[in-house]
């Protein structure tokens, strides 16, 4: 997709080695013309089984099969086009949690050539009507729970109606009301909604009439669209801060569902599969991974709403045969916290997919050593639909690494000139491929930085050994300045979080008047008695002298991200840091210690 | 002293209320409860250590008459009472304990309840005609415990119905008990109003005092405070239900209607004493969370500055 520039020549890619047997060296162009031709041959293959499930903390479950979210996701988008007459291409925002609503209504929006906007339901209403602004959305469809935020802001947006969906969506009746009733009486998490709105049953129902008068509706909405269409506007806070929409395309998206596959097909039966969703849809991993992928590999999905707290999550693996699971760091930590899950760990998992925030290597072996499989560590960006590299789950997996870059994607480490580094050094990490995004939306500067002669720049400082596996040694931003020395917090949190006593850590780093910056780490002990000198003690043992925490603060909790992505951010604006204060030009990626 | 309807009524209460908690209990749930027994057994050792050798002594300090006497040992000897769970869930204590407690002191009720009723009756020196047989004990068990596997198996079966049923039973229990109380006191106020008060003491003492005993045993066996004020009130907290049901399948006539005065009282006070140490229970809890929360703050101040 990206052709290659005179002045970046192709790159070796010593990875290919690695691929081994099942791994194709290069993937076709996807057969399918867009993502809604694809959803319908996975719906026609697997139509009577079961698609999606979700699980609620008291183990109420609702479902519904290939054929139902077919058939549903056709409704909506032909309410979507005949009923409220939204353009190809029109945005449409998508605003809830892990629920049956959010397959039918994002399929439906892709059905309907319009355009996918994924909002995070916890955003406030400032956040909110930036993206709605930004992204141009003309319909949205939010969860009820959430729906009274809207007050006051859809004035300032083009939104011109409003659907609202339901945590227990599709339900049967009985359990919905009961969900409905504990939601509304017992935990009051309903308040009254106070703009217009249709319910979504309502515009299911309006949209499946339109489809009987007019059966041409869902083809005419497609006439335009191809590879090279947009799909989905994913919102990403990048390096910079402000919110700004990746333009992911079909052809993106397409292909990284293909190169994603690439790397599980060893350990993917297809009809046979079924994944643990924790991690919201709303975020791309999710979306192209869990949603996406095993949609298109006939398996049954069971989304959990909310993996906080964790307990949640344990009448999901009571109750289904969990094959797959995805999760951060933090979420597989929490699990193996929990002793409903290490005394009875998943019997019929195959594998666990980490990706998000680093797999801490003290995690990934507590989770071989417990349920007998391996985390597959991989590694991508909202930029880049997301897969960029991944660890090989039938082949060689190595720990603290990210793996290698998958079929079709050129990865290469660059100084801050745009220079390859030599190989063993630290560099920032450039991508090219065909799921590197078309660019920001609107955003033609923003683009212009990020997106540079067909590569993509990450900002993540890694390394690439003999064999061609990069590991991430750190966010160029978050580099900790050391009496010129370079300290990666991911390293002194790697070291600590080997001690027994810690559950979580962050490190990150403090202005110091004797060495510039020092290392600082927070954490959240498993459980009392832990000391400062007995963490340094420990560090010593694994640390060289500038690389150990000059202080330690203890805490009840970290900061985290929507997906449980530790915010190191936070904590530097919590001492009124700003979050890139401390990386000061020499600490830039490529210097070395 | 007892309709009934207000019979019935009690019976097909406990059911459902059992029935709902085995809907929330999963076979996985007892066996991890059984990988770290501690909690479970210092309940047990509270449960039939203290409760019955409470109800003798206070029987022996009152001076209470047999008929009286055996109505508050078998008190005593009752496995902890449904309501707990809902008390345990208010105070903001370890409910999945409190269950596990509950299902489990009425599980081994079989075996303990007609051992220690037995002996605390012979130690007494009651006559023969108050004794209860083990068969009346274990008859009404079984109405227990079949609804309880029952609701386990429904939830294994299926989780909507089982959850369902799990809320159902709950709150079904608290709409009977209200409407038990509510009928109960205004046609028995002449009766309230003539009962001594060793007999009022003995009803009321037997669940305060029982937490009491409850919470500083689980403290002495090393129990943290949350669990031990969970221990506490499963401790005082007994099933008075069923302790008038084995009375009514025993007893006939006048004797009946003695033996059953303190188990009717002890039920009726028990929903009182136990809402009283359920608020107290509450703030106790809120105030550890704010005191760790606190303490979070001070303890980075020191270590940042």
């Amino acid at each position: 997709m990206n052709p290659t520039s005179p002045t970046s020549p192709a790159p070796s890619r010593p990875w290919l080695a690695h691929y081994g047997d099942r791994i194709p060296r290069d993937l076709p162009p996807p057969s399918h013309p867009h993502l809604p031709a694809l959803l319908r041959e996975a719906a026609s293959r697997h139509a009577a089984q079961p698609a999606f499930t979700t699980c609620m903390p008291n183990g109420m479950h609702g479902s519904l099969s290939y054929a139902q979210v077919d058939a549903l996701s056709d409704a909506f988008a032909a309410y979507l086009r005949g009923v409220i007459g939204l353009a190809p291409g029109a945005r449409v925002a998508l605003q809830t949690p892990n629920t049956l609503a959010f397959p039918v209504v994002a399929f439906g929006v892709l059905k309907a050539g319009c355009v996918l906007v994924n909002t995070n339901p916890l955003y406030t209403p400032t956040e909110m009507a930036h993206q709605f602004r930004d992204s141009g959305a003309e319909a949205l469809v939010i969860v009820d729970m959430f729906a009274h935020k809207l007050e006051g802001l859809l004035a300032q947006t083009a939104i011109r109606k409003v659907i609202v969906a339901q945590v227990p969506q599709f339900f049967p009746a009985v359990p919905r009301a009961v969900i409905r009733g504990v939601m509304r009486w017992w935990n009051r998490v309903l308040p009254p909604i106070g703009v217009d709105h249709v319910r979504l049953e309502q515009a299911l129902d309006e949209g499946a009439a339109a489809l009987q008068r007019d059966g041409t509706l869902l083809t005419k909405g497609l006439e335009g669209v191809g590879h090279d269409s947009l799909a989905v506007l994913q919102y990403t806070g990048g390096t910079t801060g402000t919110s700004k929409g990746a333009m992911l395309s079909h052809g993106n998206l397409l292909h990284n569902v293909d190169q994603a596959f690439a790397m599980g097909s060893s350990h993917i039966e297809p009809g046979k599969e079924v994944v643990l969703t924790a991690l919201p849809l709303y975020h791309i991993f999710a979306f192209t991974f869990n949603l996406l992928c095993f949609y298109v590999a006939g398996s049954r999905n069971v989304l959990v709403p909310s993996p906080r707290p964790i307990q949640n999550l344990q009448r999901a693996f009571d109750n289904y045969r969990i094959t797959w699971v995805s999760g951060v760091n933090t979420l597989f930590n929490a699990l193996m916290n929990e002793e409903w899950f290490t005394a009875f760990p998943p019997r019929h998992l195959k594998a666990a997919v980490a990706g998000g925030a680093a797999l801490q290597g003290a995690v990934a072996t507590r989770w071989q050593q417990i349920t007998g499989t391996r985390i597959a560590e991989g590694y991508g960006l909202t930029e880049t639909s997301p897969v960029v590299c991944f660890n090989p789950i039938g082949g060689t997996l190595k720990p603290d690494s990210i793996g290698i870059p998958a079929p079709g994607t050129d990865v290469r480490l660059v100084d801050d000139d745009g220079h390859p580094v030599p190989p063993g050094t630290p560099g920032e990490l450039a991508v090219r491929g065909p799921q590197v995004m078309q660019g920001y939306w609107q955003q033609p500067e923003e683009t212009a930085r990020t997106l540079r002669e067909g590569w993509l720049h990450t900002g993540d400082v890694a390394v690439m050994d003999a064999d061609g596996y990069f590991r991430i040694v750190d966010r160029k931003k978050d580099m900790i300045l050391v009496s010129g020395f370079n300290v990666y917090p991911n390293e002194v949190e790697d070291a600590i979080a080997t001690m027994d006593e810690v559950l979580e850590v962050a490190v990150i780093g403090v202005p110091d008047d004797k060495t510039g910056e020092a290392v600082r780490a927070y954490i959240v002990p498993q459980r009392d008695g832990l000391t400062e000198e007995a963490v340094r003690a420990h560090c010593k043992r694994l640390l060289a002298d500038y690389k150990l925490p000059r202080s330690v603060v203890l805490r009840k909790e970290l900061p985290k991200t929507p997906i449980g992505k530790i915010l190191r951010k936070d904590l530097k604006a919590e001492l009124g840091l700003s979050p890139a204060a401390s990386a000061s030009p020499q600490a830039r990626a490529g210097a070395r210690p | 002293m007892l309709t009934e309807l207000e019979t019935r009524l009690l019976g097909v209460m406990m059911m459902v209320i059992m029935l709902g908690m085995g809907a929330s209990l999963t076979f996985k749930d007892f066996r991890i409860a059984f990988r770290k027994p501690q909690g479970i057994l210092v309940g047990l050792a509270c449960q039939y250590g203290i409760m019955p050798l409470l109800g003798y002594l206070l029987a022996t300090l009152l001076g209470l008459p047999p008929a009286l006497a055996i109505g508050l040992i078998l008190m005593g000897c009752m496995p902890g009472g449904t309501t707990s769970n809902i008390f345990a869930y208010f105070s903001k204590g370890a409910l999945a304990l409190s269950i596990m407690m509950t299902v489990c002191s009425t599980l081994v009720a079989v075996a303990m309840v007609p051992v220690l009723l037995t002996s605390y009756s012979q130690l007494m020196g009651l006559p023969s005609e108050y004794s209860v047989p083990a068969g009346n004990v274990a008859q009404v068990l079984v109405v227990l415990i079949v609804p309880t596997v029952l609701g386990m198996v429904l939830r294994k079966w299926n989780p909507n119905v089982g959850a369902t049923i799990e809320l159902i039973g709950g709150f079904l229990g608290i709409v009977v008990i209200l409407f038990l109380i509510l009928t109960w006191v205004p046609r028995n106020h002449q009766l309230l109003a003539t009962t001594p008060a060793a007999v009022y003491a003995a009803s009321i003492g037997l669940g305060l005092i029982g937490m009491a005993l409850g919470w500083g045993l689980s403290r002495l066996l090393r129990q943290d405070a949350l669990r031990s004020r969970t221990i506490a009130l499963e401790t005082g907290i007994q099933n008075g239900p069923l302790a008038v049901l084995i009375v009514l399948l025993t007893f006939q006539g006048e004797m009946q209607q003695q033996v059953l005065l303190i188990p009717v009282l002890y039920s009726l006070f028990i929903v009182l004493t136990s809402s009283a140490v359920t608020v107290w229970f509450r703030r106790i809890t809120t105030r550890e969370a704010l005191a760790r929360d606190r303490a979070k703050v001070v303890g980075a101040g020191v270590a940042a500055g």
